[in-house]
C-alpha cells in the first residue's frame, strides 16, 4: 500500500506567484486507510438520495433561462484571437471566467471549495450520498457527528436542498473520542431556494493524529441566505474548502471560521465566492490564534462577476501570532468585473501589542500567561458558541488535552 | 440620443499620443537577426568587446531562460514570438555628451520629449537610451567634483575602476534564476546606467534616464545598476516611450539598487511605453542598516505589463516605501504592485497604491510582504485601491502575505468600486462638465503618487491622465 496524492486541492482562482507555495494544497492519503462509513445522523428533515441536488439545480437553470437566457453575455469572453496585439491579453484564470459564463450553464459554474478531485475522493470514500431535504416554507434541524476510526477514512457526502422560504440548521460535530490515527472528512453541497435559510455549524475537535477534509458548495436562489460558521480546533492536516455561487438577487453568504493552531498543526483554508446576482452580500471573517509551531495558509477570494451590480463583498482576516515559530500565510483577493459593487479586504497579523501586554502585567499576568489566555479563550468562545451537546462535549475534551485543566479552569 | 450616449459611452477613440507615438527612420542602424540563440548572444557581447566573465553569464543566462516554463499566473504573452523579436538594434553614433553631436533625428526625438530642456532645467545628470544603445550622457560638474559617477554601464565596464565593483555587483540582486524574463535579460542585455554615490554625498538635484525604442519589432534590455554608499542621498527619475506599431515590442530591463547604512535613494519612474509593448521588467533594491528606498511609479503604457518592484530589507531598521499608480485602458492587461521581505529587526515598509481601468483594460493590483523569522519587531502597511471607471473593464487585487515571525505586525487594506454618483454630481453643480468631474476625481485618486513626483512629471502625470480620461464618460 502507497501513498495517493491529491493534487491543486483547494486551488485559488486567480493564482500568484508559485514560489510563495499558497496557490493550492496537496494531500496525502494513506492508501492502507479503509473507508469506516460511520455517520451518525439525526434529523427532521426528509432523507433522500443523491438526485436532489442534481433536480434543484437543474430547476434553478430552467428560472435562469427563463430570465437571463436570451441575454447576451456579458463577460470579456473573447477567442484565441483576443491574444494577438490588439485585442486583450487575458491570463488563464480571466479566459477560464469568461469561458464559465459564456457557458450559461449553471452546473458547469458550480464549484467545490476542495475542487472536483477531493470532493469526488470525499464521495467515494462516503459510499453514498444523504441529502436532507427540507420543504418550503419548513423549519427542520439535523445533526450529524463524524468521529475518526482508527486506521479508517470516515466521511460523509451530503446534500442539503432548502426549498423556498424555508431554514435549516444544520450541526456537524467532527472528534476524535478514542486514540488513533486516519481522516475524516465531509462534503457537502447545499442548495437554498428563494429566501430559504441554511445556517451550518462546523466543530472540528480532532486529536493530532488525525486528518480532516471539509468541502463545500453553495447555491444560492434569489433572497436566500447562507451562514456558516466553522470552528477549526484540532487535527494534525486540516483542509477547509468552501466554494459559493451567490446567483440569486439580494442572496447572502455569511462564512465566519475561528482557528486555533497548536502543536506541528498545518491549517489551510481556501474561500470563494462569486457573486452572480445583483445586490448579493458576502461577508468573509476569519479569526484566529496560531501558537507552537503551527503554520496556517488561508485564501480568501470574492469574485465581482460582471452583472452583479449593486453586489458588496467583504473579507477580514484577523490572525493573533503567539510564539516564535508559527508561519502565517493570507490571501485575500478581489476579483472584479463589475464597476457598480463595493469589495474590501482587510487583514490583520501580529502580536499583542505591548501597551496590552503591560496593562495585563499591571494586573499581575505575565507575558506567558497572556499568550495562553488566547488559546484558551478561543476554546471557551467555541464552546460557548457550540450548536450542541455533541460539540461542547468534543471541544472540553480537546481543551483538556491541551490546557491544564480546561474544564475546571474556564467553562 | 440615447443610443448615442450609450455609443459614446462604449466607444472612446484612441487617444492623441502625438507626443510620444513618432516613428524615427531605422535606415543606417544596425540591426542582428531576430531570435534568440548563442550566436546572437556571442555577437552582443563581441560588439561590446566585453570581458570573458560577462559573455559566460550571458550564455548561462541563455540556458536558463531555455529552460525556463512562461509564466502560468499572469496576462498572456502568447502574443510575443521571441523569434520574432529583434534583440539588439544599434543606432547610428556613438555615446555623445553633447546633444550637437547627436544625430539630428535622434535629437528631435528627446527634443519632443522634452529631455534637453528637463536637464537645463533642474537635473544634475542625463543618460538617453535610442533602441539598444546610450546616444548620450553627461553630468553636471557640480556633481562630478562630489564624486558621484553617472555613466554608461558599458563604459564603466570597461574602466578598471569600476569593472571589479561591476563584476560584484551585476545581477546579484536580480539573479537571472529569478525569473524567466530576468534570465532572457541576463542573455542579452544592452546599454543602461551605472550609478555610483560615495559616502556621506546627498545630491540635491535628480538624475535621470530616459529610454526610447524606436525600432519596430525590437526588444530594449537595458540595465541600471546604482550603488548609494553610507549616509548618502539620491534621487534617480526613470521614464521610458515608444511609438506604436502593430507588432509586438518587449522591454525587459533590469534595474539593481544597492543602499548602503543611513543611505537613501528615491527612484521615480513613469512608464509610458506604446500599446504594442510587452513590458516584463524588473527592479529590486536591497537596504542595509537604516537604509531607505522610495518607490514612485506611474504605470500607463504598455499592451502588457508585469511589473513589481521588489525591497529587500536586510539591515536593522531599513525602510521602503512604494507608492505607484496604474491606468488600464482599452486593449491593455497590466499586472503590476510590489514586493517587500522584512529580513531583518524592527524594518518597516509601507505600500500604497492605486489602480484605475477602464475601456475594457485590465489592472492586477498583485504584492507579497514576506516576514522571515529574523524580522522581530517589524511593521508593514499594504493599502489598495481600485477604481472601476465602466463595467467593461476588470480590475483584480491579489495581495500575499506570509508571517514567519510573531512580533511583526502587519496591517491590509484594499477596496474596489467606482466614481460615486455623488461626488461627480456635486461637482458637476459647481458647473463642471462631467468629464471634468470625473477627471478631477480621477487626478485626486492619483494625487498621493503624483504629490511625490516633481513638479515637472507631476504635472506629465496629470496630462496623461487626463489624455486617457478623454470620452471617458460612463
Amino acid at each position: 500500500m502507497g501513498t495517493k496524492t491529491l493534487e491543486r486541492v483547494s486551488a485559488m482562482p486567480a493564482p500568484t506567484w508559485h514560489s510563495l507555495k499558497m496557490n493550492d494544497a496537496t494531500v496525502e492519503i494513506d492508501e492502507a486507510l479503509a473507508p469506516a462509513r460511520d455517520i451518525a445522523i439525526e434529523t427532521d428533515a426528509e432523507l433522500g438520495g443523491a438526485d436532489a441536488f442534481d433536480a434543484a439545480l437543474d430547476a434553478a437553470q430552467a428560472d435562469w433561462d427563463a430570465e437571463f437566457g436570451d441575454a447576451p453575455v456579458l463577460a470579456n469572453y473573447e477567442d484565441e484571437q483576443a491574444n494577438r496585439l490588439g485585442g486583450l491579453a487575458l491570463s488563464e484564470y480571466q479566459k477560464g471566467v469568461d469561458a464559465a459564463e459564456a457557458s450559461k450553464s449553471l452546473r458547469a459554474m458550480y464549484e467545490q471549495g476542495m475542487g472536483e478531485e477531493a470532493a469526488r475522493w470525499l464521495a467515494e470514500m462516503a459510499g453514498e450520498r444523504t441529502s436532507l431535504n427540507v420543504a418550503a416554507s419548513k423549519a427542520c434541524s439535523a445533526s450529524v457527528l463524524v468521529r475518526g476510526i482508527d486506521a479508517s477514512v470516515n466521511t460523509a457526502a451530503l446534500d442539503v436542498i432548502v426549498d423556498d422560504g424555508a431554514t435549516l440548521e444544520l450541526a456537524i460535530t467532527v472528534d476524535s473520542p478514542v486514540p488513533g490515527y486516519g481522516i475524516t472528512g465531509t462534503t457537502l453541497r447545499i442548495f437554498a431556494g428563494k429566501n430559504a435559510h441554511v445556517t451550518v455549524r462546523r466543530v472540528q475537535t480532532l486529536d493530532d493524529s488525525w486528518t480532516d477534509l471539509d468541502d463545500m458548495g453553495l447555491f444560492l436562489s434569489n433572497g436566500a441566505t447562507i451562514e456558516i460558521f466553522q470552528t477549526v480546533l484540532g487535527a494534525g492536516h486540516t483542509y477547509t474548502g468552501l466554494a459559493g455561487d451567490l446567483r440569486g438577487k439580494g442572496s447572502t453568504a455569511n462564512v465566519t471560521t475561528h482557528y486555533l493552531g497548536h502543536g506541528e498543526q498545518e491549517l489551510d483554508f481556501n474561500y470563494v465566492l462569486r457573486h452572480h446576482g445583483r445586490k448579493t452580500t458576502c461577508n468573509l471573517y476569519a479569526n484566529g490564534v496560531l501558537a507552537g509551531e503551527s503554520s496556517k495558509v488561508l485564501r480568501g477570494t470574492i469574485d465581482l462577476i460582471r452583472g452583479c451590480k449593486g453586489a458588496q463583498g467583504q473579507e477580514t482576516d484577523n490572525v493573533l501570532l503567539v510564539d516564535e515559530a508559527v508561519k502565517n500565510k493570507t490571501v485575500p483577493t478581489i476579483l472584479c468585473n463589475e464597476d457598480d459593487v463595493a469589495g474590501n479586504h482587510g487583514a490583520t497579523i501580529g502580536h499583542i501589542r505591548e501597551e496590552q501586554l503591560f496593562y495585563l502585567a499591571s494586573r499581575g499576568l505575565s507575558r506567558e500567561d497572556a499568550e495562553g489566555m488566547f488559546v484558551s479563550a478561543t476554546l471557551e468562545d467555541a464552546w460557548l458558541n457550540a450548536a450542541n451537546e455533541d460539540a461542547k462535549q468534543a471541544i472540553v475534551r480537546l481543551g483538556n488535552t491541551i490546557v491544564e485543566d480546561f474544564e475546571e479552569a474556564y467553562l | 440620443m440615447e443610443q448615442d450616449t450609450k455609443k459614446k459611452r462604449s466607444q472612446v477613440d484612441d487617444i492623441d499620443r502625438s507626443m510620444y507615438d513618432f516613428i524615427k527612420d531605422e535606415s543606417g542602424q544596425e540591426h542582428l537577426e531576430a531570435g534568440l540563440t548563442p550566436e546572437i548572444v556571442r555577437e552582443i557581447s563581441e560588439k561590446k568587446d566585453e570581458p570573458e566573465w560577462m559573455l559566460e553569464k550571458r550564455l548561462k543566462a541563455l540556458d536558463i531562460y531555455n529552460g525556463f516554463p512562461i509564466p502560468d499566473w499572469g496576462p498572456s504573452i502568447a502574443g510575443l514570438d521571441m523569434d520574432n523579436i529583434v534583440t539588439y538594434v544599434k543606432p547610428e553614433t556613438d555615446q555623445q555628451a553633447s546633444w550637437e553631436d547627436v544625430p539630428e533625428d535622434i535629437k528631435d526625438t528627446f527634443d519632443r520629449l522634452g529631455i534637453p530642456e528637463a536637464e537645463r532645467s533642474y537635473l544634475a545628470g542625463v543618460g538617453a537610451q535610442y533602441d539598444s544603445e546610450l546616444v548620450y550622457h553627461s553630468m553636471q560638474d557640480s556633481a562630478a567634483q562630489m564624486g558621484i559617477v553617472y555613466s554608461g554601464i558599458e563604459e564603466a565596464l570597461h574602466d578598471e575602476k569600476w569593472e571589479g565593483i561591476i563584476h560584484d555587483h551585476f545581477m546579484t540582486l536580480i539573479p537571472p534564476t529569478d525569473h524567466k524574463f530576468a534570465a532572457l535579460h541576463g542573455a542579452v542585455w544592452s546599454g543602461g546606467s551605472f550609478v555610483y554615490v560615495p559616502k556621506g554625498v546627498k545630491l540635491d538635484y535628480p538624475l535621470q534616464s530616459y529610454f526610447r525604442l524606436n525600432a519596430r519589432g525590437a526588444g530594449q534590455f537595458e540595465h541600471t545598476l546604482i550603488i548609494v554608499e553610507d549616509d548618502a542621498d539620491l534621487h534617480f527619475i526613470e521614464g521610458c516611450s515608444a511609438p506604436k506599431y502593430n507588432v509586438a515590442n518587449l522591454h525587459a530591463g533590469a534595474v539593481e539598487l544597492f543602499i548602503g547604512k543611513n543611505a537613501h535613494l528615491r527612484y521615480s519612474t513613469i512608464e509610458n511605453w506604446s500599446k504594442n509593448m510587452y513590458n516584463l521588467n524588473t527592479k529590486r533594491a536591497i537596504c542595509d542598516e537604516g537604509g531607505d528606498i522610495e518607490w514612485i511609479s506611474g504605470s500607463f503604457g504598455s499592451h502588457v505589463g508585469y511589473l513589481y518592484p521588489m525591497s529587500v530589507l536586510n539591515g536593522r531598521k531599513a525602510r521602503s516605501s512604494f507608492n505607484g499608480i496604474t491606468f488600464a485602458g482599452a486593449g491593455q492587461n497590466l499586472d503590476t504592485g510590489c514586493k517587500v521581505v522584512l529580513n531583518a529587526p524592527q524594518t518597516s515598509a509601507s505600500v500604497e497604491t492605486k489602480s484605475i481601468s477602464k475601456d475594457g483594460g485590465v489592472s492586477t493590483f498583485r504584492s507579497s510582504v514576506v516576514a522571515t523569522p529574523k524580522a522581530k519587531d517589524s511593521a508593514a502597511t499594504v493599502s489598495c485601491a481600485s477604481l472601476m471607471l465602466d463595467d467593461r473593464s476588470r480590475s483584480d487585487t491579489i495581495p500575499a502575505m506570509d508571517i514567519r515571525c510573531k512580533s511583526v505586525s502587519v496591517g491590509h487594506e484594499a477596496t474596489i468600486g467606482r466614481i460615486g454618483d455623488d461626488k461627480v454630481f456635486y461637482l458637476m453643480s459647481r458647473g463642471m462638465s462631467e468629464e471634468e468631474a470625473r477627471t478631477m476625481i480621477v487626478n485626486g485618486f492619483a494625487d498621493p503618487v503624483s504629490k511625490e513626483l516633481p513638479l515637472e512629471y507631476a504635472v506629465e502625470m496629470n496630462n496623461l491622465i487626463k489624455l486617457e480620461m478623454e470620452g471617458a464618460i460612463g
